[in-house]
């Protein structure tokens, strides 16, 4: 007889991401997932001028902020064919790659580790023993006993004080826990690590941005970063080491830290390293540009099918076709008026909300598709595809993680083992590790460029007449995010934004296709019904952002979120 | 001042706090937090211990903003069993008095969990006031209902009596500029 188990967030507003699973015999045999809060926000642009639309969709999301801006200017400055200058294309580099850099951190220690780390067995930890653990994984040099026997300090006076409500989304004690406690300390030590190297990166993104969360120095046509090395109110020399210092930084902890401790967990969760790989199909864009076209990228994109690299195909500018003419949305199974599957200039978003019903309409996030199929996208598919193209750096951090787990473990771990719910963790380092080097790289190229004089950040440029259509594309945290703008007579006629939670969430398609994170949590096992830990690790591996458009708080113990199980 | 944890912190001993607006301004009420913090700025002059943030929906990156504060007064839609448009105040305890729950999604933790990640890394604001309001209309759409709106100006006031208290008064602007909502313009 098989048990039903729906994981709700609810709020009294909106929910957020719903799972239901079916459980058969300790296994999840079918799943659906459900966007529970209507987004729409595209509507709010259409009329305005376009040159607003990115600081209206950086609001979109408040912890994808920066994504949203970028892609947004991109779509209008492919749309009126605008080519920015270098500096332009170099400043918003930087920007990505720090942004990254804090949200993969951020990601793995402070929202996910603890479906994986039980911080109270770290009570139990020898901190010498944690400590020889940490000094044969990385030179690292904040890893010695004097330091674990603090964290466990902390940690137990924190236990004493009744404050661990903090992990309680953890389940600590649950059967699905198996590191030993050693590896748990060391955990918890990097974890408070963390906290200071991700505010490194997001420092770097907020002397660009002049503010953050939500940016100020993007314009379309470029950025609004005066140039001058001698003025202390503009980007300097002095703003420009100071940027440096704290890349370099940030890389020292993620190369050896993050990566080491991801290759860690790998090894003493083999199982995981089998669970949870879904949609093989995988789809990422090119990002960081090395020219002003966009034409030339230090991150590769591309597509792969059912998990075969020899089916690589590259996309490769600003403009790729490949790209532009084969994504569409179905909301066969979404709550919109209609059956159809459109491309998304094409969209038209007009709500429809009937009950949750499994078989018809269950979702209010739209189904991607790509060329008809459904596509993970996120940093897996971007170092599948790094793998794939043979890309230098990603290949060098991939072989590292998968030969330090490889020794771990105690068996040779081959690529093949990325398509997985720890996959996905271990592709988000290798893909933060290669940031860590390009961030640095593209600073560097900035710095060069205005060294020879150049301090150009602006293409001047007027509106045409008429109708024009554009797409801008971000390899963003998550995964691949466009957007879609139709100008007409210097207004927005029609805005899509097809975020990466959206390629990953969505619902069923016509042809009955499940989505990514549907298709990742079938055959997963499920230890004990009243707490799925093991939804919550593989939902977690994709990193979902649904919830982010609104968030009122909960002050008075009301219920946000619960478990409920059907026999 | 503890030393620890201190990403956040400038050199200075100063005390350092942080008036701390929330919400998404194209969701209704939600914008309530972002309103106040343009109402406060458009009155007041602040000392220089005193930082004013609109920060959106950050979830659990409202971590960073925390460390190295001394206090902190936020302002943000509450769920409460009140009228649209009641303010309602809490302490630190208050906020920290239940569990964070189950999450699904990473991006779901907001005030409490970000107090106790900084609590836990020896770090954050002993003293914390939430200035909340009952929000009425939280979907898709631009501008704030009649009785949000009408609370506004008693938040800001909130604002105003709790750095008083803490012994950071904000200075009234003899010609007060009116308040850059930029989301609201057409």
């Amino acid at each position: 007889m098989s048990t039903r188990i729906t994981v709700d967030p609810i709020t009294r507003i909106e929910g957020h991401l719903r799972i239901d699973v079916e459980v058969d015999g300790g296994r999840v045999k079918n799943s659906w997932s459900s966007g529970q809060m209507y987004r729409g926000i595209e509507t709010i642009l259409q009329g305005r001028d376009p040159r607003d639309a990115w600081i209206f969709t950086q609001r979109l999301c408040g912890v994808c902020t920066t994504v949203h801006a970028i892609a947004s200017v991109r779509a209008v400055e492919n749309a009126l064919g605008i080519e920015i200058p270098i500096n332009a294309q170099y400043i918003r580099n930087v920007i990505v790659a720090a942004h990254a850099l804090h949200d993969h951190m951020v990601h793995f220690y402070h929202l996910s580790a603890l479906d994986w780390v039980d911080v109270t067995s770290a009570l139990k930890a020898d901190p010498a023993k944690a400590s020889a653990l940490g000094e044969s994984l990385s030179p690292w040099p904040h890893n010695s006993k004097r330091e674990m026997e603090a964290v466990k300090d902390k940690l137990a006076s924190f236990v004493a004080g009744g404050q661990l409500g903090i992990f309680t989304n953890g389940y600590w004690g649950h059967p699905a826990m198996k590191l030993p406690p050693e590896v748990n300390l060391l955990a918890v030590a990097h974890y408070l690590q963390a906290l200071e190297y991700q505010f490194k990166a997001n420092k770097v993104v907020a002397i660009l941005g002049s503010k953050t969360p939500n940016i100020q120095n993007l314009a379309v046509g470029g950025v609004a970063n005066a140039i001058n090395l001698d003025n202390q109110a503009t980007l300097n020399m002095e703003k420009l080491f100071m940027m440096k210092d704290l890349l370099d930084e940030v890389a020292a902890f993620v190369q050896q830290v993050y990566l080491p401790d991801v290759a860690a967990i790998g090894a003493m969760y083999p199982e995981w390293l089998g669970y949870g790989g879904g949609v093989t199909n995988y789809l990422s864009v090119p990002d960081l540009p090395l020219d002003t076209k966009g034409t030339q990228f230090d991150l590769p994109g591309g597509t792969i099918v059912d998990g075969n690299l020899a089916t690589l195909k590259q996309i490769t500018s600003f403009r790729d076709p490949y790209f532009k003419d084969n994504v569409t949305e179905s909301i066969a199974h979404a709550w919109y008026d209609g059956e159809w599957d459109k491309h998304p200039w094409d969209e038209e978003t007009v709500p429809r909300y009937t009950d949750f019903d499994g078989d018809k309409k269950y979702s209010w996030v739209k189904a991607p598709r790509f060329e008809g199929r459904p596509m993970q996208v996120g940093p897996l598919a971007q170092v599948l595809v790094g793998y794939a193209t043979g890309h230098p750096i990603v290949k060098k951090y991939a072989d590292q993680v998968l030969n330090t787990a490889s020794a771990i473990a105690k068996v040779k771990l081959t690529p093949a083992v990325l398509h997985s719910t720890l996959g996905r963790h271990a592709a988000r380092a290798i893909r933060c590790a290669t940031l860590s080097e390009l961030a640095l790289k593209h600073l560097q190229l900035l710095i060069d460029n205005v060294g020879k004089g150049d301090v150009a950040i602006f293409t001047p440029w007027t509106y045409p007449a008429g109708e024009q259509r554009g797409f801008g594309f971000h390899e963003a945290p998550r995964g691949t995010l466009s957007h879609w703008v139709v100008i007409r007579d210097g207004k927005i006629a029609n805005y899509q934004a097809v975020v990466p939670s959206t390629w990953n969430a969505g619902p069923r398609d016509e042809k009955g296709q499940k989505g990514p994170y549907e298709a990742s949590l079938v055959g997963n096992p499920i230890a004990d019904t009243a707490k799925p830990l093991e939804v919550l690790r593989t939902v977690h591996s994709f990193d979902p952002c649904l919830a982010c458009a609104i968030h009122t708080l909960d002050v008075e113990g009301n219920e946000l979120s619960k478990i409920r199980t059907l026999t | 001042m503890s030393d620890e944890g201190g990403a956040g912190k400038g050199t200075e001993s100063r005390r350092r706090l942080a008036v701390i607006g929330l919400g998404n301004v194209l969701m209704g009420d939600d914008a309530l937090g972002p309103t106040v913090i343009g109402a406060l700025e458009a009155q007041y002059e602040f000392p220089p211990e005193v930082a004013v943030l609109d920060l959106g929906t950050p979830g659990l990156d409202l971590t960073p903003y925390l460390l190295g504060l001394d206090a902190a007064v936020v302002v943000d839609t509450v769920n409460a069993p009140a009228a649209a448009g009641t303010i309602v105040l809490y302490r630190r305890e208050e906020i920290l008095k239940t569990p964070p729950q189950p999450r699904l999604s990473p991006h779901d933790p907001g005030l409490k969990e970000a107090l106790l990640t900084v609590a836990f890394a020896g770090d954050g604001p002993r003293e914390v006031l939430l200035v909340g309001v009952v929000p009425g209309k939280v979907t898709t759409g631009i501008g704030l209902t009649a009785a949000v709106r009408a609370a506004v100006p008693d938040a800001a006031v909130a604002v105003v009596r709790e750095l008083e208290r803490l012994g950071a008064p904000p200075r009234a602007r003899p010609l007060p500029s009116p308040p850059d909502l930029w989301w609201e313009r057409r």
